[in-house]
Formats: C-alpha cells, structure tokens, sequence
C-alpha cells in the first residue's frame, strides 16, 4: 500500500528527513515513535504532502509519486493522494464554525460532491461507529477533547480514504479522555484499515502495531515488529530512549 | 425656542432624511460592498505573495491610506476630466469612496484571515480540498466572525464620510442641509439637525453590528 525510498527533506538548510525507507502492506498498522524533533511527524504530513519532500519517492495506493531534483507533484496528483488519505492532528482541528455532523459532512459535498442526503446519510454513520450519534448537531467547542478528536477520526474516515494518518492523536488529551481515541483506533485497526500512526503511547504500539518505526535524528534507528523494538533494540540509542519513556510511565 | 424655529426644524426634517435615505445611504453601502470584494482580493494577494499583483497592491495601500479623502475627491472628478476622463458625480464619489474602503479593509481582512489557525487550513487540504475550497468553506467564515467589529467600525466612519460628496456636487444629506440654510440663516439649528440624523443612522448601524455579532457567536473560535 505505501512504499517510501530515500525520502529526504530539509527546512531550509535544515535537514529533517535524512533518506527514508519504509513500506507497509494493506491492512496493516505502522506506529512511528521517537523523541521530538526525530522528524516522525514531517514524515507523517509527506505521506499526504502536507510537507513536499525534496527528494526520494513516495508511492501509496494507486499515487506514484518522485521528488528527486526538486520535483513538485502536480496540483491533481496532490489532491488525489489527499482524497486517498485521511488525517487525525494532535490538536483536532476541528472546523469551529460547523457542527459535528457538519464537519463529517464536509467533505463529502465539497470534495467528493455528493448529495447532501448521502453524506448526512454516511456521516451519521460515521459518528455511531465513533461512539457520537447524540452529539451530531453540536458544536466543536461543545465537545470534550476526547470527543473532538473521535469528531476527527469519523471526519477523516468520510472520503473513505485507503490509508488513516494519525498525528499524536491523542497526546493534547487529558489522561482519562485518551482511552476512548485508542479504543477507535484499535477497532480501526481491527477492521483492517491501513494505518501509519506518530504517538507516544506505547502501550498502543504494543498492542495494535504491525510493525513499530523507531526514529531519531531524521532516519530509522529500528524497525520491527513490536516486541522486537520494543523489548529488544538492538541499538543504544534506541534502548536509552526507551529506557526514558518506560521511566516517564512509572 | 420659538415656534419658527421648531416649524423650521420640522420642515427640514423630511428633505435632510430623504437625501440621506436617497444618497447618502447608497452611497456608503454601495462603496462598502465594492470596497469590501476589493478589499478580500487585496487581503488574498498580499497573504499568498502573488508576484507583481503583490507589490501594486501594496503600493495601492500605501498610496491610498497615506493621502487624504477630500484630496483623491478632487482628483478623481476635478482631475481626471483634463485627461479626459469624466464621471457623474455619484459615480466618481463610488470611485472614491470605494477605493478608501478596499485600502483600509484590505488590512482588517487580511489581518482576519491570518488570524485563523494553520491547522485549519491543513485539515481542508488533508480531506481533499482545493486553496480555494478551503477558503470558501473554511477559513472566510471563521474570518468574517472576527473582521465584524472593525468592519462595522469602517462601515460607520464611510456614513460620515459621504459628507464630503458635497464637495464633488452630489446633493447628499449634508448638502441638502447646507441649501436649507442658505434660505433660513439658521446654521446652528441646521447643522445640528443634520448631525441628528447621521447620529439616528449610525445607531441603526450599531445595532445591526450587534444582531450580525449575536448571530456569528452561535459557535465559538477557541
């Protein structure tokens, strides 16, 4: 489903992605961790071109996409690997102005044009399997974080994209509301959904990853299934900062 | 007050209100609204960069805001005619006046737009849309709940303002107000009488600011 070779970008003579190489087959659910600033969420926004790389390939579902020498996709190549690709950001993002049921609807008729019974129809939908049909017609900032970002997920679900990218979905959460977005995330996972997820929680790595990405200083240090990195790390900067989130949990 | 003074304030009641309702108000809101698209346009062109336009709409912003109302007036009806370039006079105040709200709005606009999170913008592209889409369906409304205060501000400040068409001969309210007293010497009464109405104008206007207020707060931006 996603194939990455040599990804590489920099923020002006800032080097964040130092040559990427990474693949993940459908149905399948890559977790990235890594300490800040290891380049686990610039990696994440490539994959829907939120961020151009400056160089390598990126191809996912039927995109096909090359940057070497500088090359920028095409407008429509952009937006069909964005129609292709659902994203869920830390901070929710929510649009403020639109109900719940609004801003699932959202999409829909402006991007895909459906009709508005049909999206009402499928948005509706949506929201039970969030756990939210009560809360439709409220506004966002009605809505507990926990719910906001559930909100997000059935949003981003709405394009019926092939890949979900998840962004620390819920590291702007409270400790109590944090359950009820993982608990989303594992069903989507069950269900077979693709997807690539930046958090810190390792617990859900654990249990819901097919495979865990450790990265620092723009490239993979690990990558396994998660027993293998998580338990076992082979390198030892992968085992200290391990070490460090294991110690910030107890 | 004598009763020649009260039969006089009544009697010019209705021609001052009648050129405010037939001029005056127009004037403002016609200018307004055109202001207001140029405004949009300019706040867009100067927030994406866009080569040249950029640099002639700053330099619009630039002119306009740095020279007076009355001044640009005067040139546009009294100036461009040696060119060859004529306007009736309600046409050249609409020029004018239009051409002050795009400046002055421009920045209110554009300071509006930049004030609405990146993360929105990021959330319409991640779902599929266009640049266009997302500012249509996502960022010119949250925008517009925060530019309603300063654009009713602008709005009240362009009623006073069409005062100045006078100068250009366009018969609006102040001008009606002037020929009444040129036949009763009454200017204290006069004048105050006049400013009695723009006051009545402007009130209307804030209450409508307020309805507008009330009915953009039903969500919230944080």
């Amino acid at each position: 489903m996603i194939q990455i070779r040599n990804l590489h970008k920099s923020f002006g003579s800032l080097e964040v992605l130092k040559g990427i190489d990474l693949s993940l087959d459908k149905g399948k659910v890559l977790v990235i961790i890594g300490p800040s600033g290891s380049g686990k969420t610039t990696l994440l926004r490539c994959l829907n071109l939120l961020e151009t790389p400056n160089a390598g390939s990126l191809s996912l579902g039927s995109s096909q996409l090359a940057f070497d020498g500088g090359r920028k996709p095409r407008k429509e190549e952009v937006l069909k690997l964005r129609q292709n690709t659902g994203m869920v950001f830390q901070s929710y993002n929510l649009f403020p102005h639109k109900t719940a049921l609004e801003n699932v609807m959202e999409a829909q008729i402006v991007v895909q044009k459906r009709g508005k019974d049909e999206a009402r129809k499928r948005s509706l939908e949506l929201l039970a399997k969030v756990g939210l049909s009560d809360k439709a017609d409220v506004y966002p900032h009605q809505l507990s974080g926990g719910q906001q970002q559930r909100v997000g997920i059935a949003r981003a679900l709405a394009t019926d994209p092939e890949v979900m990218l998840f962004d620390e979905p819920t590291s702007a959460l409270d400790p109590e509301l944090v359950g009820e977005v993982l608990k989303v995330m594992k069903e989507l996972a069950a269900e077979g959904m693709t997807m690539v997820v930046v958090t810190h929680e390792m617990k859900f790595a654990a249990e819901a990853a097919d495979t865990v990405v450790l990265m620092d200083g723009g490239v993979i240090i690990e990558q396994g299934p998660p027993r293998q990195v998580l338990n076992n790390p082979s390198g030892e900067r992968a085992a200290q900062f391990l070490n460090l989130l294991t110690e910030k949990e107890l | 007050m004598d009763d020649r003074k009260i039969q006089i304030l009544i009697d010019s009641f209705w021609p001052m209100l009648k050129a405010g309702l037939q001029f005056t108000i127009p004037l403002a809101l016609i200018s307004f609204v055109l202001g207001l698209v140029l405004a949009i346009v300019v706040a867009l062109v100067r927030i994406w960069k866009v080569p040249v336009l950029n640099q002639i709409a700053g330099f619009y912003v630039w002119v306009i805001r740095g020279t007076p109302l009355l001044v640009q007036l005067f040139i546009i009806f009294f100036g461009l005619p040696t060119i060859g370039i004529e306007f009736d006079p309600f046409l050249a105040a609409v020029i004018a006046f239009t051409l002050n709200m795009g400046a002055y709005n421009s920045e209110i606009v554009r300071a509006a737009i930049q004030s609405i999170s990146s993360g929105q913008w990021e959330a319409a592209y991640s779902l599929g849309m266009t640049r266009g889409q997302a500012l249509r369906r996502i960022v010119l409304p949250q925008a517009a709940r925060v530019s309603v205060p300063p654009l009713s501000n602008s709005f009240i400040s362009l009623v006073k303002d069409t005062s100045l068409a006078y100068t250009v001969t366009v018969v609006e309210m102040f001008q009606v107000s002037r020929q009444i007293v040129a036949t009763n010497y009454e200017p204290l009464l006069m004048y105050c009488e006049v400013a009695v109405i723009y006051l009545m104008f402007c009130t209307v206007l804030n209450a409508l600011q307020n309805v507008m207020e009330k009915r953009l707060e039903r969500f919230s931006t944080r």
